[in-house]
């Protein structure tokens, strides 16, 4: 074990807190103070802040790891593409609000997978790579203590910040140098085959993050997480390729119509012709319309 | 009191209301979903207002779509695909009305006889099902598919494979066909005009080849509810049921209320005996509780609910086998990459099949983008080239399996979704006792503890994984036979959307729920309708048409047992769902 410092400079690295802030540049509160770890601390509502965009940057990362397009995730990942990909089909806004919205994932399993976060699962130590802010030790200690009450508090965080969090501690295990780099997230800093890694460690029950989740879970659920993450890891894929390629980003729904052609309609070369029906019919195969009672 | 309570207006639920409506008997069907009384007003027929299954009008949920949807553990990487409100998943279904095989029921003796699930057979013999099939086939109606572009090339696909073709109803060896589906056959323009303003009820009738069945179908535009293209049951028997007077001699129309969950079903002790009195029930919008009392009690609310309720209602399970012995055709998806137009985005979702005794099915289906996408990214397999999870299965396919993710994906679909053939493996799966519903630890909502469904996939039966390689690889063939330039297999998870067996009806009272009749072995009065009462997976075919036989059946029993009623199918000719009479009160109630 290192010193509470070190500790804290893991746990900030790991969840991508400290390569946020750096490619952010983002303006900390330099102030040491007592933390009063309330909802009316200051420094929550900045942390909650820091910790959406991260979130969007993490599916930002996410989408375009589904279908890359000629954006500067997928050139990151090294798989850019000339026509329109996820961020074109705004993507991470399909998952966003799905995820904060709309899943109804009990707070149980998201407060455990926060509280495994904040219990120890991100202090396993890396090597910190260059290019990370030295923060004070007294402000890392506050934003130490913030980001672990919001991980501990159940339902204090939106799910889609404990997804993005989840997956950068992933990230930062097989590549610690995407702790620091353009984007704001660690998983967004990955090259392609990395992330394929991190849903490799989700779909085959990483031993070291269902261990740490399980014993954040109440008894009778101890024993779910690897089925749980197995599910999330592949919900995640499939739901950023069906919201890609379906009509979510031009839907018009007082008109029931999209307002728009949808990106992914292109992608797929999909024609919905007027909706009603198409000359289509050939006949009957071999000319039979009944077959035989028997 | 009411004279039956049926819980769930789905695709069996429906059949029992009908049936019973038209007996005259005072029925009251809960339904825990909406019932979309103006499908051409309330339905874009686009895939994420139709589908997603947090969000879309066919989810499983009460019908307030900014409330969440319902929440079921899946504790693997699995997908469950429910969908609640009147019709249930036949809303979302195909139409496609396969009988099952023969040897899936007791007294088979057949060379092949071997071949099937022999522990798990249906307690009587194809010989009695037939006149229940064929009172369904006439009422839904089902008929022989018109076939469009995709299904030519893939019966020009299954003319490669040295299989005879399929003329009668009943399967009696491999063989393939067109579908028999419960879509009407397109008349007048439908199937000949792109045209919305021509293909308007009555000029055109029947199925219009939109491409929309898996979105719910309200086509023609204009036609009476009871003549729209699909006969799902929202279509087909609810309507009936809710005009039985005008139809039936004696007929009673059924009470139906909408939105509203049943949480328990009420017992007692009646001379010694458990025995159904009631359910009590939620209006999902008001949390208001109601209950109310019944001579008995029919249980349709799908393979997942079923058990869910019976364990909240704390009712006994001497044998354990509520919610286990679940079915769901153990799915696997295998596509080819063609230089031609197919037509996938086209006319009905499936009307070309393979069927394959003792082993199971293959058959096409077209989809829109969206869900096409879902299904390349959806693998046990990990990503390909990535990682294989242990699988990555390789075969007359090309490469292995896997999910397409990134630029194969894009490259893949950029094909075109027209360039695109679809076959779906629904396999003759084994009743297993480790594939079951249970109760969920995680936080019970407000219909209490919330369903947890378990499938191992890894630990199928070795029948069961037998029978899905064959059926890949004679998909692969029929692919390639069919002129696909690439043959890509999926190796699906499990995908439970034809769901059974987890209140299965057996002859032994050691491994099953309901007796021959749909009568639970555990609760006098109370019967199990719909596909949680089938015995096995059917062989393999798609289920709903064997349901909706079976469900006829355990009509026949409740009236008879319960009301000195006369069995009716034997010996009566079952009125059309399409009946003008039928029509014309819709109309008149406005509905």
């Amino acid at each position: 074990m290192g010193t509470p410092q070190v500790d804290r400079r893991f746990f900030l690295t790991r969840v991508g807190v400290l390569g946020a802030l750096a490619a952010a540049g983002t303006a900390v509160p330099g102030v040491a103070r007592a933390v009063t770890t309330g909802p009316a601390d200051p420094l929550v509502g900045v942390v909650s802040k820091l910790l959406a965009e991260l979130a969007r940057d993490t599916l930002n990362g996410l989408a375009v790891f589904v279908v890359p397009g000629p954006d500067g995730y997928s050139r990151t990942q090294g798989t850019p593409r000339s026509e329109p990909g996820a961020m074109e089909a705004k993507t991470p806004d399909f998952l966003i609000e799905s995820l904060d919205n709309y899943v109804p994932m009990p707070d149980t399993i998201a407060a455990a997978v926060g509280r495994a976060l904040a219990n120890g699962l991100a202090d396993v130590p890396i090597v910190v790579p260059n290019g990370l802010p030295l923060v004070p030790n007294a402000l890392l200690a506050d934003l130490d203590d913030v980001i672990k009450l919001l991980l501990r508090n159940d339902a204090a965080l939106p799910l889609s910040a404990v997804i993005a969090l989840l997956l950068n501690t992933q990230a930062v295990r097989v590549d610690p140098t995407s702790a620091a780099g353009p984007h704001l997230s660690p998983f967004s800093r990955l090259s392609f085959a990395k992330k394929a890694e991190v849903f490799e460690l989700l779909e085959q029950a990483d031993p070291q993050l269902v261990g740490s989740i399980d014993r954040e879970l109440p008894e009778p659920l101890k024993g779910t997480t690897s089925g749980i993450l197995q599910f999330i890891a592949g919900a995640l894929l499939e739901f950023s390729a069906f919201g890609t390629f379906c009509e979510w980003s031009t839907f018009d729904a007082e008109r029931l119509t999209v307002s728009r052609r949808p990106v992914g309609w292109d992608l797929a070369k999909y024609d919905p012709g007027s909706m009603d029906g198409w000359d289509e019919f050939k006949g009957y195969y071999q000319g039979r319309q009944k077959v035989s009672a028997r | 009191m009411r004279d039956v309570i049926i819980i769930g207006a789905g695709g069996g639920g429906a059949v029992a209301a009908k049936e019973l409506a038209a007996q005259g008997l005072d029925v009251l069907v809960i339904e825990g979903g909406p019932r979309h009384a103006k499908p051409r007003e309330q339905w874009s027929r686009l895939e994420n207002d139709a589908n997603n299954p947090l969000t879309g009008y066919l989810r499983v949920g009460q019908e307030d779509r900014s409330k969440p949807a319902a929440y079921r553990e899946l504790p693997q990487n699995s997908f469950l695909w429910q969908v609640s409100g009147v019709g249930g998943t036949t809303q979302h279904y195909f139409g496609n009305s396969p009988r099952a095989y023969p040897g899936v029921f007791a007294g088979y003796d057949g060379p092949d006889a071997a071949l099937y699930d022999v522990e798990h057979l249906f307690p009587y013999s194809y010989a009695e099902m037939v006149p229940y099939y064929e009172w369904v086939e006439t009422t839904l109606p089902v008929q022989t598919a018109a076939v469009g572009t995709k299904e030519s090339v893939y019966l020009r696909g299954c003319e490669t494979l040295g299989l005879p073709v399929q003329k009668t109803k009943t399967t009696l060896e491999a063989s393939y066909r067109p579908q028999e589906n419960a879509i009407l056959q397109p008349g007048g323009t439908a199937g000949r005009t792109n045209d919305a303003n021509l293909l308007k009820f009555p000029q055109a009738t029947g199925c219009t080849f939109c491409g929309h069945c898996f979105q719910g179908c309200a086509s023609p535009a204009g036609a009476p509810r009871n003549l729209a293209a699909k006969r799902s049951t929202d279509n087909s028997y609810m309507p009936m049921a809710l005009t039985a007077e005008t139809w039936a001699s004696g007929g009673k129309a059924v009470e139906l209320v909408t939105d509203a969950t049943v949480t328990k079903i009420r017992t007692e002790d009646v001379r010694g005996e458990l025995t159904a009195t009631g359910v009590t029930w939620l209006d999902n919008p008001t949390g208001m509780v109601h209950t109310e009392d019944a001579k008995v009690v029919v249980m349709s609310g799908g393979a997942v609910e079923n058990p869910r309720l019976w364990f909240n209602s704390d009712l006994p399970n001497p044998n354990d086998w509520v919610g286990r012995g679940f079915t769901d055709h153990y799915l696997d998806w295998t596509f080819g990459l063609f230089d031609e137009n197919v037509g996938s985005s086209k006319g009905p979702a499936s009307a070309a099949r393979t069927d394959y005794p003792g082993y199971g099915m293959n058959m096409n289906v077209g989809l829109m983008p969206g869900i096409e996408a879902f299904t390349m990214t959806f693998s046990d397999s990990g990503i390909r080239g990535q990682y294989t999870n242990g699988r990555g299965l390789t075969g007359p396919w090309d490469g292995t399996t896997g999910r397409l993710l990134g630029p194969e994906l894009k490259d893949v679909l950029a094909h075109g979704l027209d360039n695109i053939l679809n076959v779906v493996s629904i396999v003759d799966d084994d009743v297993s006792p480790i594939n079951r519903v249970t109760l969920s630890a995680l936080p019970a909502d407000e219909n209490g503890p919330i369903p947890k469904v378990r499938f191992d996939n890894r630990h199928r039966t070795a029948r069961s994984r037998r029978n899905r390689e064959f059926l890949a690889r004679e998909a692969a063939k029929l692919l390639k036979g069919a002129g696909a330039k690439k043959v890509y297999r999926m190796d699906w998870p499990a995908l439970p959307l034809h769901v059974h067996s987890t209140m299965r009806m057996g002859d032994s009272a050691k491994d099953s729920v309901v007796d021959h009749s749909g009568e639970t072995r555990a609760v006098k009065r109370l019967f199990v309708a719909d596909n949680s009462a089938l015995p096995n997976s059917v062989g393999g075919p798609n289920p709903t048409l064997t349901m909706q036989a079976m469900v006829t059946r355990i009509s026949e029993h409740i009236v008879t047992r319960y009301f000195d009623g006369e069995a009716w199918v034997a010996k009566g000719a079952p009125v059309l769902s399409t009946d003008p009479r039928i029509s014309r009160r819709l109309t008149e109630l406005g509905l």
